[in-house]
């Protein structure tokens, strides 16, 4: 099966504990699950269209606020509130 | 989330998030006690999706968070189709969730923490349950 494409909206860089714990909190469940994923990091100020997130099947809202464009993170909120997109914020 | 749940369900069109200054109606707000670092009880609202994924009434779970729901706007955590899913030794909202969604949760703790290869945790296991029965229904 195709993987799921996962959007991972963070700011924290991959060396730091808390994107690499979000990126293997991931993969553990897709492992569990046998559910492939393609897990795309996407800084706050990258996000760009944000009705593109509305295509991806899941969205994870990523530890490490301040956000450098927090206006866009709600922008893409507001998508996958409105969309049905399983979205979960920490 | 929750900023995004004030401006545009509860009606408070200039809410704010503390972290980036003064301004607006802060939803998010420093909390009394910070709970960076810490390990905390959570308490499930029965009957919530977080109840239902833990298959338990309380977790404990890390926290990194040193801001939290203004206690002036607590009420908006279980209004405008959100729900208040976890609450701590406190009362204070740790956990909401939308009631008219497949999967909207938001957590004031790191579940990402407490993850592991043999336990995954539950709440990035329901994410990609909610995702793959997203994607049979597209």
């Amino acid at each position: 099966m195709r993987p799921l494409v996962v959007t991972v909206l963070m700011d924290l860089p991959p060396d730091t504990h808390y994107h690499a714990a979000t990126i293997a909190a991931l993969r553990h469940a897709s492992e569990h699950a046998a559910i492939p994923i393609e897990i795309r990091v996407v800084p706050t100020d990258r996000i760009g269209d944000v009705d593109r997130l509305a295509r991806d099947q899941a969205v994870v809202v990523g530890p490490g606020s301040p956000y450098r464009d927090p206006e866009a993170v709600h922008a893409a909120i507001r998508v996958a509130r409105e969309r049905g997109v399983p979205l979960v914020g920490t | 989330m929750l900023v995004e749940h004030a401006r545009s369900l509860a009606g408070i069109a200039d809410a704010s998030h503390a972290e980036y200054g003064p301004g607006g109606t802060p939803v998010i707000s420093l909390l009394s006690c910070s709970l960076q670092d810490q390990t905390i009880a959570v308490d499930f609202t029965p009957g919530s999706l977080l109840a239902t994924l833990y298959g338990s009434p309380r977790s404990i779970e890390r926290t990194a968070c040193s801001y939290g729901l203004a206690p002036e706007v607590q009420s908006i955590a279980g209004a405008h189709g959100m729900r208040i899913a976890a609450t701590d030794g406190t009362g204070e909202v740790r956990a909401i969730e939308r009631v008219d969604h497949p999967f909207f949760v938001g957590t004031l703790y790191q579940p990402q923490l407490s993850s592991s290869r043999g336990a995954p945790h539950p709440v990035f296991v329901g994410l990609i349950d909610a995702a793959l029965a997203a994607s049979i229904l597209a």
